[in-house]
């Protein structure tokens, strides 16, 4: 990737003894939307701070559209940046926050004044210029502040957990309006997030990043298909383990029989977990006795959650109960109901295995 | 890999940021503000301290100045009188403050707001005043005289009385920001439990004020303890700490001896001021938490009990100052109780004169506005500023000494600093500008604290944000910080301008012919003899601070229905 529009190289930060960054890589592309996604604590903030020069990095090269960036303070970098709290300024109206970082830059007064009408239509705000921000609701407060990060046409948007603080319903609208935002402008973004549901329906790519480092990069149908590693298939979306010893490349057993899977890294007798998503799990007919790797199992409890039912099993033998989603009908066809025995049956194909971490 | 793990790969040191002109600028500013306090307070502390091991030739004498000191039953004598004055000064005020501050925030007692602004007249009074009532009222020839029972006002009775009077509002302010950020639903909770109400009162009330009431009980300390003001007019023969400084420099010129004295009044002083920090701490902590505010509920005895008790304390206060003004206005007490002016010709007294009086207020309006410029932009620059991390903490700490160091203390000081003849800096001696100085530096605490607050009240990201959209800070700062503040601004203006009307302390040793003050005026009069005319200055500097009090609440209010109208405009 030689036309990466931001390019960051060996990446670290310490506070102290603290390492909250440990050698990070990373290029985006222009126009991109790139997520950091990741727990409290694990340095995406932090990654952000760096790159927009507000808490600079203690070691690593910070390069923008060509252009080292890694020790320049934030007034000389070109960015704009949206926070969680929105930061407006409480004294000036919707359009002096807007134009906040217009009117120094000698612009003719009409022409500031056009831009800011454009902005606000932008963000759907035209007719609430005048207002303070305290008299507008949290989206509207949090799309101001989009307004006036992007009033100045920066190369690179910055947005730190900007949904956080709002409520659900708003957040999900806001998400759309947000990404339909950056489309049109294809402005190269880059969004700090903890919530993976925002991750995986804004972005373009998603960095997974863990204790300071980054665990996987890849696009939303990556990281939630094949996650790269056993923290990133337990923190994105809803997923199985099952321990069991390595057999064979491709078999692992556990108290309650052998497991095919489908990845073949591993070594014989190693310690493995196998992962697998609750949608994955296939219902049989109980007493279907073609299928060699048929599991029988009872139902512990049966969750109702409108299009399907979750399911959770306890499989006879397994040290664990696992969890299975399962759509009405079939939970209808098969007889799944809590206190019944089920059968299933775990595609090969749809399970990853991972080395055991120490 | 365990996450505790210390590796160093790379042995590099670390990048070093490129400096933004603006943050230049800050450094620089940060740097000159930093110079002042250096100047106006760690310098002359430094000379001060360095004097009490000096002899009178400059010849360093180790510690025989304490020796001697210590070797003097007089001078010794003055510390056990000191530390009972503000032991006795300190359970009384607090008590009678928590009362009051009880009724204020937990009784549905009517009239509130007059008796609160009642109790906060104090402040707008010289220390001196109450003496001077108590002195018309329990002295010899006393209206009341009969009530003291034969004993003497003059001595502990009257100086505890006068710091009582003194002291009442800072304790009252701490007391009702205590029990006013009690939580009411720990109150529906011991309810629910079927707590009695003394039961509630021993486990809830109290135990959430108690931070409250030690900060109260050092503030009150260290008030009373340093107040040269009350002892000096109605101590008699019983002397304290601050008293003693005054005489050893200028009864006996004996420079370091006051030295002395001033370092072993420090010592309680700067010890009350750090324990108080501590509990500060712990007291914020408390604050920020969310809570449920505490309405009381109407009981018609308890409400009844607290307006007597109101009552009670306003008339005391108001008693004091209206006897004050009596005395003022006495043609000649307690022969001729017929009423006049003639105690208003200062210029025929000692004290200066009405110039006095114009001085006084031209130094109080220097201190207000220099001081809230100079304040209020090193508050910002501390809280704002990047880099120079040491530097921004040693400057917070200068910040925070001022509260420590008791205003005769810093006056001392100033006179060893600020008159040697190597310092190029003494041509400010005599001037009206180290009279401004001294007062924007014995007030320099405050003043910060409350800054500090407000600026930390606002986003901290509104400087990364308006870095983003590369605007210079000091464009942030005027149009951002300043209006947003502008409440705190003005309160550090009135506080600054009130304490500088009323002060003694530091002034006392910096004042010349030329530049006499009003505060001072009455204590040079009532030192002569002139005790009426006293009470006519103190007055004077009552009506005026009460007058600027008022006429700063109007234009606050007009600013701020300017500058603060997004304030009102919060979406229910």
């Amino acid at each position: 990737m030689t036309d990466a529009f931001l390019r960051i190289e060996n990446l670290t930060k310490n506070f102290g003894s603290f390492t909250a960054l440990r050698n990070i890589s990373l290029s985006v592309l222009e126009g991109e939307f790139v997520c950091f996604l990741g727990p409290s604590g694990c340095g995406k903030t932090t990654l952000l701070r760096a790159i927009a020069g507000l808490d600079i990095q203690t070691q690593g090269r910070v390069e923008q559209a060509g252009i080292d960036i890694s020790i320049l303070p934030p007034s000389e970098r070109d960015f704009g940046i949206v926070f969680q709290s929105y930061a407006l300024f409480p004294n000036l109206t919707v359009e002096k926050n807007v134009a906040y970082g217009l009117e120094s830059r000698r612009a003719a007064r009409t022409e500031v004044t056009t831009r800011v009408n454009e902005l606000l239509s932008l963000v759907d705000l035209a007719d609430q210029g005048k207002k303070y921000p305290s008299q507008l609701s949290g989206g509207q407060q949090q799309r101001v502040a989009l307004a006036r990060a992007l009033a100045t046409s920066p190369g690179l948007l910055l947005l730190d957990e900007p949904l956080s603080a709002l409520d659900a319903k708003v957040r999900t609208h806001l998400r759309q309006e947000i990404k339909h935002l950056q489309r049109r402008l294809a402005v190269t973004t880059i969004m700090v997030t903890h919530d993976q549901e925002e991750a995986l329906t804004m972005a373009d790519r998603i960095v997974v990043m863990n204790h300071g480092i980054i665990e996987q990069i890849g696009s939303p149908e990556d990281i939630y298909a094949a996650p790269a590693s056993e923290f990133v298939a337990q923190f994105i979306g809803t997923m199985n383990f099952v321990n069991v010893v390595v057999a064979s490349a491709n078999q692992g057993t556990h108290q309650g029989g052998v497991l095919e899977f489908s990845q073949n890294s591993l070594r014989p007798r190693e310690s493995a977990r196998l992962a697998f998503r609750p949608e994955d799990v296939e219902i049989l007919e109980k007493s279907d006795e073609h299928n060699r790797d048929k599991v029988l199992g009872k139902v512990v409890s049966a969750e109702y959650l409108g299009a399907f039912l979750r399911v959770t099993i306890a499989p006879e033998g397994w040290e664990s109960t696992l969890l299975a989603d399962i759509s009405t009908d079939i939970a209808a066809r098969f007889v799944v109901e809590a206190g019944g025995d089920v059968a299933f049956r775990l595609p090969p194909e749809k399970i990853l295995a991972y080395q055991e971490s120490e | 890999m365990a996450a505790a793990e210390v590796q160093v790969r790379d042995k590099a040191s670390p990048l070093k940021a490129k400096s933004s002109s603006d943050d230049k600028l800050m450094r620089l500013f940060i740097l000159v503000i930093g110079a002042y306090l250096v100047v106006a307070l760690a310098m002359p502390l430094y000379v001060m301290l360095s004097k009490s091991v000096l002899n009178s030739d400059g010849g360093f004498v180790g510690l025989s100045n304490y020796f001697a000191y210590f070797k003097t039953p007089s001078l010794v004598y003055s510390i056990k009188n000191s530390l009972f004055v503000g032991l006795v000064t300190t359970v009384i005020t607090v008590s009678i403050a928590f009362v009051l501050a009880y009724g204020f925030t937990r009784s549905r007692m009517p009239g509130k707001p007059i008796f609160k602004t009642i109790a906060m007249i104090p402040i707008l009074v010289p220390s001196l005043l109450p003496g001077i009532a108590l002195i018309y009222l329990f002295g010899r020839q006393g209206i009341i005289n009969w009530a003291l029972f034969g004993h003497e006002i003059y001595g502990p009775i009257g100086i505890i009385i006068s710091e009582v009077f003194f002291t009442l509002p800072h304790a009252l302010i701490i007391i009702i920001t205590a029990l006013s950020i009690a939580d009411a639903r720990l109150y529906e909770a011991a309810t629910a439990l079927r707590a009695s109400s003394t039961r509630i009162f021993f486990t809830v009330t109290l135990p959430g004020v108690r931070y409250g009431l030690i900060s109260a009980g050092f503030v009150v300390f260290t008030l009373a303890v340093t107040d040269f003001g009350a002892p000096k007019v109605i101590g008699g023969d019983f002397n304290v700490l601050a008293t003693d400084i005054y005489k050893q420099v200028i009864g006996q010129q004996n420079f370091e001896m006051g030295a002395v004295v001033s370092v072993v009044l420090l010592i309680p002083a700067a010890l009350a001021f750090f324990v108080d920090r501590l509990v500060q701490k712990k007291q914020i902590a408390l604050l920020s938490s969310r809570a449920v505010a505490l309405e009381p509920k109407p009981s018609r005895r308890f409400d009844n009990g607290m307006l007597a008790y109101a009552l009670v304390v306003s008339f005391f206060i108001l008693g004091i100052l209206g006897m004050c003004q009596f005395a003022a206005l006495f043609k000649f007490f307690p022969y001729n109780l017929s009423l006049g002016l003639s105690n208003y010709q200062f210029d025929l007294m000692d004290g200066g004169g009405w110039d006095s009086y114009f001085n006084s207020i031209e130094m109080a309006s220097y201190t207000a506005v220099f001081g809230t410029l100079i304040v209020f932009y090193g508050a910002y620059l501390v809280e704002k500023g990047k880099g120079l991390g040491v530097i921004r903490g040693a400057f917070q700490f200068l910040a925070m000494l001022p509260m420590a160091v008791p205003g005769l203390v810093l006056g001392l000081a100033y006179i060893f600093f600020f008159n040697m003849p190597s310092n190029p800096l003494n041509v400010l001696y005599h001037t009206m500008a180290i009279l401004v100085i001294s007062t924007i530096t014995h007030f320099y605490t405050v003043s910060h604290l409350t800054a500090t607050t407000a600026l930390k009240q606002m986003d901290a990201q509104f400087e990364s944000v308006a870095a983003s959209l590369k605007q210079p800070f000091y464009r942030t700062f005027l149009r951002v910080t300043v209006p947003v503040c502008t409440p705190a601004i003005l309160d550090i203006s009135i506080y600054l301008f009130v304490n500088a009307m009323t002060t003694v302390s530091a002034v006392v040793f910096l004042y010349s012919p030329h530049t006499t003050l009003a505060s001072v005026a009455v204590l040079n009069m009532d030192d002569a003899g002139d005790i009426a005319p006293a009470a006519a200055m103190g007055m004077m500097i009552f009506y005026t601070a009460a007058s600027v009090k008022i006429l700063h609440y109007f234009l606050s209010r007009g600013i701020e229905a300017k500058t603060q109208a997004w304030r009102r405009s919060i979406e229910n």
